[in-house]
């Protein structure tokens, strides 16, 4: 410890701001990713056992903060009050990405061990820090792997509970969300599809199969495989895109028809 | 001379001597007048050949008699036979070969035998060529290598005028065609090389030519009839003088030449062609089409392809007739299945026989064809007439077939035949489930308004669709036909029960089906409220059911019921069969003259659909025993009902038909919701063993495994393996989402 150079202990101290570690634990983590930021935190947000003890404390404060006065959850009340404390739209796509951390159940509601467990992992335990946090949660989406975990998990957060299917409103609700982040050009041409011609609820593997389909079919179509495993909600688009002159020819038309 | 004493024969004195056996010889063959060889003489020439080969050295002589004894040959051919062969030529060289053949045979049988002595010992022991193979090697190097090829030309020139219908010495053929057969001392290479090759390049060319001014000129039976009876006389040609082994290798050529090179020539010939012989039902021109082209390779496809083309115009054609048909005639009800129809189904059965009759006839059972035929039907008995389905098509022919008084009135032979042509016609149906269905809809009918016109021809089919389809087909409808059996039992012991009960009295005559719910179709029950009379009548029964089991529930289908009613009008009483509903109608004016819709609907606690049906059958059908108010022709909500006294019929008894509900649209939603359940066993099925499958594979099975019932479409099972995923029975692989897991 004697022997830290003053970048580094300059790094040291940054580190425990950001992340309200203590010093041994920063120091860990520092050194275990070679001294390098981005590493280290990686190290420490995999790393439960790294947090302390102090943290759970803050964290609690806070819970009670937003706790609704009749059960021992955050409800839709509280959800607001955070919202406007961290200064982030309750619509903003941050807050599904808190959630997927949180591993919250459902979505506008939080339980007391979703949501200390969910600042825990986020290294959050004062409003200041959820704030100074925010930016990285919205990078976490660009990454390909994680934004595919967040956006299976929106189909459970955002499912009514108890039901296996997910209602088509909130389904299209999210994933014009989901898809403002991560561009598709298809988008709209989906969600005016289901509405036109589907009118039911999703299913867990048609949302899970679309992103795929988003992410390896471009949008011309020229690699689509009709004789694939595609569930026939897809297979249906792709059809409905043929029909209404969407797609010509392989090539995705400048503008929309409205048959 | 005394043979005991030998001496030394000097070698050009025996030579000399042998010379004049040899020249005796010559003259023989020659014709030259010479007496025959004596037994003596023979002797004394062997002997001299003996004697001269066992004298002492430097006295034996067997190496040069060896010499001597070809030079013989040399010399003769040399002089003699060669300048008689050079100066003939064609038939004449023909001739005079095969004489000199023969000679030359002769000689060298006789000379063999005067040498014999050396094949035994001198020949033995050099490993020589034995005297025979030298005699006839002397003809072959002086006499045929020169000669053969002027030989074969004469030859082949013989046959093709025979070919043009000139007579020619066949005899003389054969002669010399063995001359190449045995010239090759064992081998047929001399045949083969020498003159079969040249013999069938020449058939080729002759063929060809014939045939190219035959496709233009003839029509295709002309042609077949032309190219068959070649092949025929050339076979004879190889019986009459051609070596046996030549006749695959000639009937080849001609084949080639006269049908592979000109089959879709002729096959598509425009007004005689292979389409144009099925057209004008040309059995003989088929069978002989079938004949021929069963030679070259591959030579049936193409007929058979234009024989599935063909039935396949005439079947759609029935189609398109019956789809015409229909339109064209004012049909009120649409959903009903009418003459038409019928008649396609039989007009069916007709092609599918006359086919058939084609393919065990002219085409000898062959399986393309009968793969032609199959695949034929299957494409356009698989196309409905005006909406209904070839399945509700098929099932409404038997029912027409079964009922009485059926549109068929036909012998007893008859009908089984007719019903045997049915169930071959289901094998190319695809819906084969939507067909058991229908047919077990109208089964019920037939059997519970006792409309069957025949309890065996009942029986009788459904033992063919039993071996058609499988057991588990007609497992219901057997459970049916039986139920009805024992139903009449159950009914004399009912009867008994009365006799011996007093107390338990009906009060009117009753009949009761009791049915086993699994193997009947569903129906709804309504909980009609029943007249008083029938009430009674329904406790009565239900007692009697508890004395024979305890463990049944009787549910009661008064939809399925009739009922004679007498109606005691103005001029005379008139006995009225009708349906239990109608009945319940009927009397309910017992007690009120007058009734409005509602009212009638209220006390009877039906649904609208039913009351209007009765009402429209009692009021606005053919015999009106309410009167309506409005007397319109349909049936309001408004309207008001009353008895008709006034009614009369010249009959003392009178059926009131109730049309039956449309039962098509149920039919099929019923099936579909079968397929959607059998889909699911199949897959659950196939993923529980394999565990692991991708979607192709998986679908594949699938289809297969549901094929012998209907045809499932891809997009209903990629449904169902969505539902099973949704309900946790399969899942998708992590890795690679075309690839499911089987969920234990």
């Amino acid at each position: 410890m004697n022997k830290l150079g003053r970048g580094q202990r300059d790094k040291l101290q940054q580190f425990m701001l950001i992340t309200g570690a203590s010093e041994k634990v920063a120091f860990q983590a520092l050194k275990a990713s070679d001294w390098q930021f981005e590493g280290a935190f990686d190290l420490f947000y995999s790393h439960p056992q790294l947090r302390s003890v102090a943290d759970t404390r803050h964290i609690e404060e806070l819970y009670n903060r937003y706790k609704d006065p009749y059960v021992d959850m955050i409800m839709a009340d509280g959800i607001s009050l955070l919202c406007n404390d961290i200064q982030v739209d309750p619509q903003d796509i941050v807050m599904l990405v808190v959630s997927w951390h949180m591993k919250a159940a459902t979505m506008c509601e939080f339980s007391k061990k979703e949501f200390i467990g969910g600042l825990q992992a986020m290294g959050i335990d004062s409003l200041d820090k959820f704030r100074e946090r925010i930016p990285f949660l919205r990078s976490e989406l660009r990454d390909e792997q994680k934004f595919r975990e967040i956006y299976d998990f929106a189909f459970g957060w955002a499912k009514e509970k108890g039901q296996k299917s997910l209602a088509l409103d909130t389904a299209i609700g999210m994933w014009q969300l989901l898809f403002a982040e991560k561009h598709w050009p298809l988008v709209d041409h989906w969600c005016e599809f289901l509405q036109a011609r589907h009118n039911k609820v999703i299913s867990r593997d048609t949302w899970s199969q679309l992103l795929e389909f988003a992410r390896t079919v471009d949008p011309a179509l020229s690699n689509y495989d009709p004789d694939g495993a595609w569930p026939y909600l897809i297979d249906e688009f792709v059809e409905y895109l043929n029909e209404t002159s969407i797609i010509q020819k392989g090539k995705l038309s400048e503008w929309n028809y409205k048959s | 001379m005394a043979m005991s004493q030998r001496s030394t024969i000097d070698f050009n004195q025996g030579w000399q001597f042998m010379q004049n056996g040899i020249t005796k010889l010559k003259n023989i063959l020659e014709g030259t007048p010479e007496t025959q060889f004596s037994s003596e003489e023979h002797i004394m020439l062997y002997t001299t050949i003996y004697n001269m080969c066992t004298q002492k050295p430097p006295h034996d002589y067997s190496q040069q008699l060896y010499d001597k004894y070809k030079e013989s040959f040399q010399e003769y051919i040399t002089s003699t036979v060669l300048p008689s062969l050079k100066e003939k030529h064609d038939e004449f060289m023909l001739r005079e070969l095969v004489k000199r053949w023969q000679n030359h045979k002769v000689m060298v049988r006789w000379l063999s035998r005067f040498f014999c002595y050396l094949d035994r010992y001198f020949i033995a022991r050099r490993s020589l060529p034995a005297l025979q193979e030298v005699g006839l090697t002397c003809f072959r190097n002086l006499v045929y290598q020169d000669a053969n090829g002027q030989v074969r030309d004469a030859v082949i020139s013989l046959i093709d005028q025979e070919r043009e219908g000139e007579q020619i010495d066949r005899a003389l053929l054969k002669n010399v065609l063995d001359i190449f057969v045995e010239i090759g001392m064992g081998l047929m290479d001399c045949y083969e090389n020498d003159f079969e090759d040249a013999m069938l390049r020449d058939t080729a060319a002759y063929y060809s030519r014939k045939a190219s001014n035959w496709i233009v000129d003839d029509s295709c039976p002309d042609y077949m009839m032309k190219a068959e009876s070649c092949l025929k006389r050339e076979k004879e040609r190889v019986s009459h003088y051609l070596h046996s082994s030549s006749e695959t290798k000639l009937l080849e050529k001609v084949q080639h030449e006269l049908l592979f090179v000109y089959a879709t020539q002729l096959l598509e010939k425009e007004h005689s062609g292979c389409h144009a012989l099925l057209r004008d039902d040309k059995v003989d021109d088929l069978s002989r089409m079938y004949r021929l082209f069963s030679k070259i390779p591959r030579g049936l496809d193409p007929v058979a392809n234009i024989f599935k083309q063909h039935v396949t115009a005439e079947g759609t054609a029935l189609v398109k007739q019956a789809e015409d048909a229909v339109s064209s005639k004012k049909v009120d009800k649409k959903d009903v299945i009418g003459l038409q129809e019928q008649i396609f189904v039989r007009k069916v059965i007709e092609l599918h026989d006359k086919f058939m009759a084609y393919v065990n006839d002219c085409f000898l059972n062959h399986t393309l064809f009968h793969k032609a035929l199959k695949d034929a039907f299957e494409v356009f008995c698989n196309k409905g007439v005006a909406g209904s389905s070839s399945a509700e098509l098929l099932a409404t022919f038997c029912d027409n077939i079964l009922k009485k008084g059926g549109s068929e009135k036909l012998s007893d032979e008859a009908i089984e035949e007719t019903l045997e042509k049915v169930v071959k016609l289901l094998a190319y149906i695809s819906d084969k489930d939507l067909f058991a269905e229908f047919y077990r809809k109208k089964l019920a009918r037939r059997l519970l308004f006792d409309k069957s016109a025949n309890d065996d021809h009942e029986r009788s089919i459904l033992t063919k669709l039993k071996q058609q389809c499988g057991g588990q087909f007609t497992s219901k409808m057997e459970g049916m036909v039986t139920d009805l059996t024992l139903a009449r039992e159950n009914q004399t012991h009912f009867e008994e029960y009365l006799a011996h009960n007093s107390n338990a009295s009906p009060g009117i005559d009753l009949t009761v089906t009791v049915l086993t719910t699994g193997f009947w179709p569903s129906y709804k029950s309504f909980d009609l409220n029943l007249p008083s009379e029938m009430v009674k009548c329904v406790e009565v029964f239900r007692e009697f059911y508890q004395t024979k089991t305890k463990h049944r529930k009787l549910t009661w289908i008064y939809s399925l019921g009739t009922c004679n009613i007498n109606g005691k009008f103005e001029s005379k009483a008139i006995e009225l069969v009708v349906t239990t509903y109608q009945a319940a109608a009927l009397l309910l004016f017992n007690a009120s003259d007058k009734l409005s819709y509602h009212e009638i609907m209220a006390q009877l606690n039906l649904s609208d659909e039913d009351v209007v049906r009765l009402l429209h059958s009692l009021s606005c059908a053919k015999y009106k025993i309410l009167n309506k108010e409005p007397s319109t022709k349909t049936i309001s909500p408004t309207d008001v009902f009353e008895f008709n006294g006034k009614f009369t019929d010249k009959m003392r008894r009178i059926k009131i038909p109730l049309p039956p509900v449309d039962e098509k649209k149920k039919v099929i939603e019923d099936v579909d919701k079968d397929r959607r359940y059998a889909i699911d066993a199949s897959i659950v099925r196939i993923m529980k063993s394999r565990k692991v499958l991708g979607y192709q594979q998986l679908v594949m099975e699938c289809v297969e495994q549901l094929g012998r019932m209907f045809k499932p479409d891809v997009k209903a099972i990629k449904k169902r393996i969505e539902d099973l995923i949704t309900r946790d029975y399969l899942e998708r692989d992590k890795d690679n989402p075309n690839l499911f897991k089987y969920l234990a």
